[in-house]
């Protein structure tokens, strides 16, 4: 007879509080209820606030993407003032958000991702020796490296506006700051140092060798084709998860979303779809690539902690009043349930390669599915495609440093707008509504409310939750196969909990 | 060896991303060169749930000595005062951080939001800092909270805290350096010292050219919200990330470091009366302010009225 059991797993190295429930039927996982266990309510801080103030709280919300943040809010303020902000801002900001988003790769891959590697369930394997010698925190010798290199690039945000994390110097217009053309080359020189280190260590390659691998079987060949490939950070999850068979595991539902990221300067080198470098769009299970269109975006409570209310709401109109109590069973978690078109979504880099249709990543779903390898395969070689954009726009604001910054922009009364970009981790969305010069509305949803997300009015699982089903594990008190699967979708916990506002108008991160 | 054990509670891991960025000695360097054993790190660590729950037991029943606690993020207290806002296992992790604290033998606050309430400390979920809530003595342990060495909770101010305030505060308690506190249990070393000592903008802030726009050189104080001149710290004596600084880039100082971070007036404006600004650099006296700056702004070179001053 099949043995159930339920058990909860708190799962650490995610940004934030995460515990997993799941119901297991002779060790392998047939049922998964995701829940963010912190609420963090900010009544009266953002609502009443002043119009700009959105710039300084919202970065706050999230250490690790601080930066998106701030993107977000000053698209949504330079959307309620009507503005198109001079090129150089353009600029200097999508390169301050690469950088943000390059560091947060690696060190999710090697500080986050990998060490699991190092669990006493692989004693056995073939390459667990090297693992820990790799990944083991805070002494493997890749761990080290990470720890070194990413600080170094993070320098180009503190050059640009001022420190990471935490700062504020994107505002509706532009940017706070016209950086003199030695400041530029100092990031330059930072920026070049960084992409070979990129190259050696984490791809193993040239940034144009990677660009070639099209499709599995070209993967496959990439991967035998020389030791330096192999030895690379993107080499060795390759070629542990095959070891270990991971591959398959950890499908989601096989819907993608991307907000868009990114948007090209007027005047550029660098070109995109749809004048963004990252492109928008919604996949759903039949492959076909729809265009995003932001009023389809609504959010559920049936299984969250808040008081119901029937269907799903756009983020203009939703409610959050937090109800810890009753329901037992039916809610578990702070998060809420964002849908796109009533369907739930995954989002982060994989899902921006399939929503682009990037030829490697949509040839290796066709063939192993939207696996846990995949996801973290598309997270560790995202910056391939990010780093020469990022040199162009840097050698573009050298040639044009006398060229404006900042469109000059007179108070804001009132109007509402929404900023939507591609985080790290995936869609981040801020609306936002002013009236009389103060915030009187200000949601957010976030890339983890979207992965995390619990279920919906209509039952259905979040990403993860899906994803984690059929998993098998091997010791229930380590349960590291659940931790592969969630942890490939860069979990970010303290950006997911909700935040109240005076009016009990939510938002998140 | 050095036990050290960090917990996060309401917060939003800034203080770890910045202490991540560590310079020299990095972080690896520093755990090492130290002797620091890191017991815990919610972001870092892989210790298996099962023996996670073991350490904690084993460090809540004294049985595992704690040299070192330290706590990034606000206590969360509601709803009415339960603390179900933020839960580990189930239960309140505020008792978790009181059980810890009570037998570690330093405890550091990790931040505003951990040392003062922060973000939250006005809203539903209650927040608070570990021995203040804002300016006011108290918080989750009490006035008369003492760590088993003897010193108060150690408040690391700021959003975030700066890595090299981390850095040197965890080697001066390894290497059991004694570290002065300000009134608000602030190592003076780090915070006997304003925002504006450093700041790029002295000399146009020195003759009141001021700025009413962003992207300017001019001085940020009068018009923008910058509290560089009431906030204390370091961050134009250390800089960030080695390179620069909020107000150095433009962006007003917004006072983070300061016990009643967030405040609800607007960040980007500065409160003024005729247009003086009512909170005036620490401890003028606003009769002698007004005088010195209306002759200072007379006197201003044609130099820094028309911008020509690099910053």
């Amino acid at each position: 007879m099949a043995r159930r059991v339920v058990r909860d797993i708190p799962l650490n190295r995610v940004e934030g509080d995460l515990e997993i429930r799941v119901e297991l039927e002779d060790n392998r996982i047939v049922d998964a209820w995701s829940s963010g266990t912190m609420f963090r309510g900010f009544e009266n801080l953002l609502v009443g606030r002043g119009a700009l103030d959105g710039l300084v709280v919202t970065p706050r919300v999230c250490g690790i993407c601080s930066t998106t943040h701030l993107m977000a809010a000053a698209q949504a303020l330079d959307r309620i003032a009507a503005v198109a902000i001079p090129d150089n801002a353009v600029r200097l900001r999508n390169l301050a958000l690469m950088t943000e988003h390059c560091q947060s790769d690696v060190r999710q891959s090697v500080l986050m991702f990998l060490p699991d590697f190092t669990a006493e369930t692989y004693q056995a394997h073939a390459l667990y020796a090297e693992a820990v010698q790799r990944y083991a925190p805070l002494q493997g010798e890749r761990c080290i490296d990470v720890v070194r290199q990413t600080k170094t690039l993070l320098e180009i945000i503190a050059i640009l506006g001022g420190q990471w994390p935490h700062s504020s110097f994107m505002v509706p217009g532009g940017v706070t700051y016209a950086p003199p053309v030695t400041a530029l080359n100092q990031c330059r020189h930072i920026l070049t140092h960084y992409r070979q280190w990129y190259e050696q260590r984490v791809l193993g390659c040239t940034l144009e060798r990677w660009q070639a691998v099209q499709s599995a079987a070209g993967l496959d060949a990439w991967l035998a084709e020389s030791a330096g490939h192999r030895d690379s950070d993107t080499g060795f999850l390759l070629r542990f998860a095959r070891e270990a068979g991971l591959q398959g595991l950890g499908q989601g539902h096989g819907n993608f979303i991307s907000y868009g990221s990114l948007n090209l300067p007027n005047d550029s080198a660098v070109a995109g779809a749809q004048q963004q470098l990252i492109a928008a769009g919604f996949v759903g299970k039949d492959g076909r690539t729809q265009p995003f269109d932001q009023a389809l975006v609504a959010e559920h409570v049936a299984a969250s902690w808040y008081a119901d209310y029937p269907g799903g709401r756009h983020p203009f109109d939703g409610e959050t009043v937090p109800q810890a109590t009753g329901a037992e069973g039916r809610k578990y978690s702070w998060g809420k349930a964002p849908r796109y078109q009533e369907q739930p979504a995954e989002t982060g880099p994989l899902a921006e390669r399939i929503v682009g249709g990037d030829p490697l990543f949509c040839d290796l779903l066709r063939r192993d599915g939207a696996d846990l390898v995949l996801r973290q395969l598309a997270r560790l070689t995202r910056q391939a495609a990010l780093l020469p954009a990022m040199a162009t726009w840097l050698d573009e604001m050298i040639a044009r440093h006398d060229q404006p910054y900042y469109a000059a922009v007179p108070p804001l009364r009132d109007g509402r707008g929404y900023g939507l970009v591609q985080a790290a981790r995936g869609a981040l969305g801020h609306w936002v509504e002013i009236a009389a010069g103060k915030i009187v509305r200000y949601q957010i949803i976030t890339p983890t409310a979207w992965n995390g997300s619990p279920r919906d009015g209509a039952g259905v699982r979040g990403p993860w939750e899906q994803a984690l089903l059929g998993t098998a594990i091997q010791d229930i008190d380590n349960p590291v196969e659940a931790g592969h699967v969630v942890r490939s979708f860069d979990p970010c916990l303290v950006c997911t909990v909700h935040v109240v506002g005076a009016d009990r108008t939510p938002w998140r991160c | 060896m050095t036990s050290l054990f960090w917990i996060q509670c309401g917060g939003c891991g800034g203080d770890t991303m910045s202490f991540l960025n560590a310079d020299c000695p990095d972080l690896t360097e520093l755990f090492a060169t130290l002797d620091i054993q890191l017991l815990w790190h919610p972001s870092l660590s892989t210790l298996p749930a099962a023996a996670q729950n073991e350490l904690i037991e084993s460090l809540v029943q004294g049985e595992q000595p704690l040299d070192i606690l330290v706590v990034e993020g606000s206590i969360i207290r509601g709803p009415a005062s339960t603390g179900m806002f933020d839960t580990r296992r189930g239960h309140p992790k505020k008792d978790l951080v009181a059980a810890l604290a009570a037998q570690a033998r330093h405890v550091v606050a990790a931040g505003t939001c951990a040392a003062f309430g922060g973000f939250g400390s006005d809203g539903d979920a209650e927040s608070t800092g570990l021995q203040f809530l804002k300016k006011e003595p108290g918080g989750l342990l009490g006035q008369g909270f003492r760590a088993a060495s003897g010193m108060p909770v150690i408040n690391l101010a700021g959003c975030p805290c700066h890595p090299d305030v981390m850095a040197g505060t965890l080697a001066a308690l390894a290497g059991g350096v004694p570290l002065e506190l300000d009134e608000f249990n602030r190592p003076l070393d780090w915070f006997g010292m304003t925002v504006h000592q450093g700041c790029t903008r002295n000399e146009y802030h020195e003759y009141r050219v001021e700025e009413w726009e962003f992207a300017q050189r001019g001085c940020l104080f009068f018009h923008m919200g910058c509290h560089g001149p009431l906030a204390d710290g370091p961050c134009n004596k250390l800089l960030w990330n080695g390179r620069s600084s909020k107000t150095r880039a433009g962006v007003p100082c917004f006072g983070c470091t300061s016990p009643d971070f967030p405040t609800s007036y607007p960040f980007f404006e500065t409160r003024n009366i005729e247009g003086v600004p009512i909170e005036l650099p620490k401890g003028i006296s606003r009769a002698h302010y007004l005088v010195y700056k209306g002759m200072a702004a007379a006197a201003a070179p044609e130099r820094l009225k028309k911008r020509e001053t690099k910053i």
